[in-house]
């Protein structure tokens, strides 16, 4: 963590964090721009192209019934990038709140974030996440009315939010709160500069960003599980997407069957592959934010 | 310090109100939602007699009845019946029978996590191996589930898909995916470090005492806290690797209850998963009673 000038030697270089960002934001636009490419519906079966390797049908190959896999990819990118990404920003947005809370001296506003963290903190998400899905599809059967994943996905942002705030407020401690706030006053700073460049961009960053990351990452995770859960038999609907679309769930679960006898290892990579661009995305995000 | 009681006082109060408030936050969303919630729960079209439903199934006079007298009945041990998961079916009977898989996945994933804690803790579990750990914990749980699945479905372990061998794949699944190991590793590993180079910490060094005996009850309300987050994350894991690998626990009949809109078994089981989350908030909020009475009560020990 950088206060005034020091550095932090586990940081690595500027080209490191260069190089990083590079990564994280090429990944996140094949990402987002795979969502935008994505197909309305995927094509009319072919029977007769039955679990094409890829280099049969490049790029990516075809599943059971003949139909592109790519297709399957970019609609799976299409229902995880936006929400992915607005959990996210929710989650940065309520991180960097709870470090200018612990830093402006408001002690009370300042509990009180704490004492909602600690009830929104206590019970587990996923059992959060069910109990909001079931009460957004109002009655009706999953299959008929899908909430969505952007509601679950904000509802996940807001119960990882306390995390974020209570180590941001942490660092924001460490840094001395209100007392380095007035320090740097002293030193005749504005206290835009103040907040948003030093204690925001040089200081609360590192952590912003990694809870942020780190939800992108779990968002994109729960979207899986979720569809993959809905999707195994006697279930056939995901309540995280309409019936038309397709989630990367349905890749893996095409791969898990290559070990049932079915000629699908090509979609088992492929599924892990995306499962690992997403964690490139977070780990690189990650790296790219660290201090100076 | 004076005012270290005023978070375990928070979380006490917590503790006591999440096994209520969850059921009564639930059903007030339910009567919230567009239309009467027996109209939600079994549409006309479906159940064309909508008022004799609600009188059946207590919906008739309003959120606060319902939430009263399920209260009322749960004190008695009795959850209702279920609508449409198992329907006419005991939701106490379900509960019960999954309570007991639940229970055992996660005790063994917080086994593994409390093993690791206290490798961490010892300084036996070395800093080499941190980053496998977080290389593995970067694995998100449905696919080591997937994996314990295939293991399973290829009898390489267990014969037959054992109950015994779900659980203990699961619990090592859960255990590590979703970074549940590598962080219960470096936090308590960063926790102890940071401690260790306090100055009392180093004066006990200088006397030739043992650190771990110092620093403990300084660090102990942290690692509470630590281990409660992670056992909240297991609990919430769970959901996913019971419905992967089969095993009739509470998350599966969460999930089940969730896709088939059965209102009532989805209170039962979001009441119990508050119940565990409360028995955690205790169980800290008594370790920093326990570690505060300690540290008051023994003069020449330890302080910060």
């Amino acid at each position: 963590m950088r206060t005034l000038g020091a550095p932090d030697p586990g940081g690595g270089g500027p080209l490191n964090r260069k190089l990083a960002g590079g990564i994280a934001l090429g990944a996140l636009g094949v990402l987002v721009g795979a969502g935008l490419l994505a197909p309305e519906h995927l094509p009319p079966a072919d029977l007769g192209a039955r679990f094409l390797t890829p280099s049969v049908a490049p790029p990516l190959g075809t599943d059971g019934r003949g139909k592109p896999l790519l297709d399957y990819a970019l609609q799976g990118a299409q229902v995880v990038a936006i929400p992915s990404l607005a959990a996210a920003l929710v989650v940065m947005f309520l991180a960097t709140v709870g470090g200018l809370l612990a830093c402006a001296g408001t002690g009370r506003a300042s509990a009180v974030s704490q004492a909602i963290g600690e009830i929104v903190g206590s019970l587990p998400r996923l059992v959060v996440v069910l109990v909001v899905a079931l009460l957004l599809t109002g009655g009706a059967r999953v299959t008929d009315d899908p909430p969505g994943l952007m509601p679950i996905a904000l509802t996940w942002a807001f119960l990882a939010a306390p995390g974020g705030m209570d180590e941001a407020a942490a660092v924001a401690s460490r840094l001395g709160g209100s007392r380095f706030v007035e320090a740097l006053r002293a030193h005749g700073f504005k206290s835009s500069r103040i907040y948003l460049y030093h204690l925001v961009g040089l200081n609360l960053r590192p952590v912003v960003v990694r809870h942020g990351v780190e939800t992108f990452m779990q968002v994109t995770f729960l979207e899986i599980a979720l569809s993959y859960l809905a999707t195994m038999p006697p279930q056939q609907a995901s309540f995280t997407h309409p019936a038309s679309l397709h989630s990367w769930a349905e890749i893996l679960y095409m791969g898990y069957r290559w070990i049932l006898g079915e000629s699908s290892f090509h979609a088992l990579a492929l599924g892990l592959g995306l499962i690992g661009l997403v964690v490139v995305v977070a780990m690189a995000a990650t790296s790219a934010a660290r201090s100076r | 310090m004076r005012l270290w009681w005023v978070r375990t006082l928070v979380r006490l109060v917590v503790a006591v109100g999440l096994p209520f408030a969850v059921p009564c936050i639930i059903v007030y969303l339910i009567w919230s939602l567009p239309g009467d919630p027996a109209s939600i729960i079994c549409p006309p079209e479906m159940c064309p007699n909508t008022e004799a439903l609600a009188a059946r199934w207590n919906l008739d006079q309003g959120p606060w009845h319902f939430f009263t007298s399920w209260w009322q009945s749960a004190l008695e041990g009795d959850f209702g019946r279920s609508w449409r998961l198992e329907p006419g079916t005991q939701v106490a009977d379900r509960v019960f029978e999954s309570i007991g898989p639940t229970v055992a996945l996660v005790a063994l994933a917080a086994l593994l996590n409390g093993l690791g804690a206290l490798g961490a803790l010892t300084g036996l579990l070395s800093r080499r191996f941190h980053p496998l750990i977080q290389v593995v914990g970067l694995v998100p749980a449905l696919v080591l589930a997937l994996v314990a699945s295939a293991a399973i479905t290829l009898g390489w372990v267990g014969e037959g898909g054992q109950l015994a061998a779900r659980v203990g794949l699961g619990a090592l699944a859960l255990g590590v995916a979703d970074a549940a190991l590598s962080s219960t590793v470096s936090g308590v590993h960063s926790l102890v470090q940071s401690e260790r180079l306090q100055r009392y910490a180093q004066m006990a060094v200088l006397r030739g005492e043992g650190v771990l005996s110092n620093i403990l009850p300084n660090t102990l309300p942290a690692l509470a806290g630590q281990l409660r987050a992670r056992m909240v994350q297991l609990l919430s894991g769970a959901v996913v690797v019971e419905v992967v690998l089969e095993i009739d626990g509470l998350g599966d009949l969460l999930w089940r209850a969730t896709l088939q809109q059965d209102f009532v078994v989805v209170v039962a089981a979001a009441f119990f998963f508050a119940l565990m989350s409360a028995a955690l908030l205790f169980f800290q909020a008594l370790v920093e009673v326990a570690c505060a009475l300690w540290v008051r009560r023994t003069p020449g020990g330890v302080a910060p």
